[in-house]
């Protein structure tokens, strides 16, 4: 058992702030004075993996898992790699099941175990793989959109759609646009006590925010109530009131709340967002949930979310291309948003383009595990464990 | 329309009465079929309404939720269906026989049933004389032939000639596939009438032979 010496621990504190040509020199400097650790390699292979260097990304994590079968955080950067170099589906499978058995909790390695067996058309390997991901979390977005690539595959669009945005709904992403376009970010502020919030409408909307961010429904909907018995006209409150029933699942509830409020006035839009998310939990409604995301979109142009929404209304409405086009420019805004390029996929495959879905398929993984720091989280267990 | 129509689905709405909420439906859909417009001229502005008695505290919560069950219970009427109305056009699908390659079929398949056509799928591996006897018990008049391979593409020809030599030159076939996309003289070769691009393109083409070819006639 080692500890990190100071030419590793330099690599990693440059890799960790994303200096990668610094942190690769740093890596190769350490690798010189006889640093021949299993830590320097896997950070190589995840510092080259980040600039799209496939080849030197497989060496060096090939070289940790040589100095140690058990460095976890080297099977990760491994099977990204294979995954993202193409046509190594069979070595990508080797890798991920290794994953899975030096970290069998590790829900990633199954889900990407899936997807490698699914490129490899072992799609009842595949799907088992994802089921053993949602056993282990059923909150996993990722195994459910890959459920929905499935049975797209074998049943067509109309079986898939409720699977993605079933999906939609475990990601994360979906909330945070409310929030966002309420201008509440919810994160890192303390949880108000109700007795002390302050007697006030912005005070209380500002902590009902924050309570309906924590999931307290029934807190934000005790302070929205208030703040309603005062003013019943405020399309803000109504527009939160609306969020608050959703989540609830009362749909209708929530199409009331969100249409009172455009009624009051047309541009609130949390109330937009709301109705928009009321119409698509309707299957007859797809025409007016995109005739609404499409003014979503308008409205916050710089956000991919209305763009994906916008595109799951057009699946609905078997606009497969428009949707393509709704999916792609949410990956332009953001090339990060894993339901944007799942979506994209399943367009992908209904045009019968399998390996660009394939591919695109590969990026949300690779940004999924990013957007969770599962190497670093990986990587630190492991220097931990060594230690 | 009348003006209070809104109003009144709104008051059965909060009285908790979803036969009069139909019957104030009933009542305008006689000069307003169309679903989609009912639900914007009615059903809409009703609900607006609901939302604000419960903002202003004319109704409770419990009244609030068992209007929206009321709600709920109609909105049947004035959602357009999820699924198209049947057109009563047939449509053969299937992979050519040796090519088990299953996608492209399923989804082109799913999305043309989706949009209210006969689909009978015929599965994977399927011979050129199934496609023809499946035609024949079935009156379909247009087959779609997936075949994801060169050899299985240049094979397709077969199924034009089994058509022919039985005297059905009215059959349209189309087919699908990469071959098919990269080459589409190969398409012609094989004697189909069209290339099927995914399953957006499988519905434009089946519309637009159902439009020229079968207008006015048995489809």
């Amino acid at each position: 058992m080692r500890s990190r010496s100071k030419h590793v621990k330099l690599a990693e504190g440059l890799a960790r702030q994303e200096q990668i040509a610094p942190a690769v020199e740093a890596c190769y400097q350490a690798l010189r004075v006889g640093e021949i650790d299993p830590l320097v390699y896997c950070l190589l292979a995840e510092l080259m993996l980040s600039g799209d260097f496939y080849d030197e990304a497989i060496f060096a994590a090939s070289r940790a898992i040589e100095l140690d079968s058990g460095c976890s955080p080297a099977y990760l950067a491994l099977g990204l790699a294979y995954d993202r170099r193409g046509g190594m589906w069979d070595q990508s499978i080797l890798v991920w099941h290794e994953l899975a058995e030096v970290a069998p909790e590790l829900v990633t390695a199954h889900v990407q175990l899936g997807e490698a067996f699914a490129a490899t058309a072992f799609e009842e390997e595949a799907i088992a793989s994802w089921r053993r991901a949602l056993e282990l979390d059923p909150k996993e977005a990722r195994a459910m959109y890959d459920l929905a690539i499935a049975a797209l595959k074998r049943e067509g669009m109309a079986t898939a759609l409720p699977g993605f945005r079933k999906a939609g709904e475990l990601d994360p992403s979906q909330d945070a646009l409310f929030f966002t376009l309420a201008g509440a970010s919810g994160d890192g502020q303390p949880t108000p006590v109700l007795s002390e919030v302050a007697p006030e409408r912005g005070s209380r909307l500002e902590a009902a925010y924050v309570l309906a961010h924590e999931e307290d429904l029934f807190s934000a909907a005790e302070l929205v109530r208030l703040i309603l018995d005062e003013d019943p006209d405020d399309a803000e409150t109504l527009g939160l009131a609306s969020y608050l029933y959703l989540k609830q699942e009362a749909v209708d509830e929530a199409m009331a709340c969100a249409l009172r409020a455009l009624t009051l006035s047309t541009r609130t839009p949390t109330a937009v967002y709301c109705l928009g998310a009321a119409f698509a939990k309707r299957p007859g409604l797809s025409y007016h949930a995109a005739r609404v995301f499409d003014a979503l979109a308008k409205l916050v142009p710089s956000k991919p979310m209305p763009y994906v929404l916008l595109a799951e209304s057009l699946l609905g409405l078997q606009r497969y291309r428009s949707a393509g086009e709704s999916y792609r420019a949410a990956v332009n805004l953001d090339p990060a948003c894993v339901r944007a390029r799942f979506g994209l996929a399943a367009v992908l495959h209904t045009e019968g383009r399998h390996s660009e879905a394939e591919w695109e398929i590969s990026r949300a993984a690779y940004h999924d595990t990013r957007r969770q720091k599962l190497f670093w989280v990986l990587y630190d267990d492991y220097a931990e464990g060594r230690a | 329309m009348g003006d209070d129509s809104a109003a009144r689905l709104y008051q059965a709405f909060v009285s908790q009465d979803p036969a009069a909420a139909i019957a104030v439906i009933e009542g305008v859909r006689d000069s307003s079929s169309d679903k989609a417009k009912l639900f914007d001229s009615l059903f809409a502005p009703a609900m607006a309404m609901l939302g604000g008695a419960w903002a202003a505290g004319v109704i409770d919560e419990d009244t609030f939720t068992q209007a929206s069950v009321v709600a709920e219970q109609v909105n049947s009427f004035v959602t357009p269906p999820a699924t198209a109305h049947d057109t009563g056009i047939t449509v053969l699908v299937g992979s050519m026989h040796r090519d088990v390659h299953s996608i492209d079929k399923n989804v082109i398949a799913a999305a043309l049933r989706e949009a209210g056509h006969r689909v009978i799928d015929l599965g994977v591996d399927v011979r050129p004389v199934d496609f023809f006897e499946r035609a024949e018990e079935t009156g379909a008049r247009m087959v779609i032939v997936s075949a994801q391979m060169i050899s299985t593409a240049r094979a397709v020809s077969r199924i034009r000639e089994v058509f022919e030599a039985q005297g059905r030159d009215d059959v349209i076939m189309l087919v699908s596939g990469g071959p098919f996309a990269a080459d589409e003289g190969l398409a012609r070769d094989v004697g189909a009438n069209g290339v099927v691009r995914g399953a957006e393109s499988a519905l434009r083409l089946v519309e637009r032979v159902a439009r020229e070819r079968f207008a006015g006639s048995e489809r």
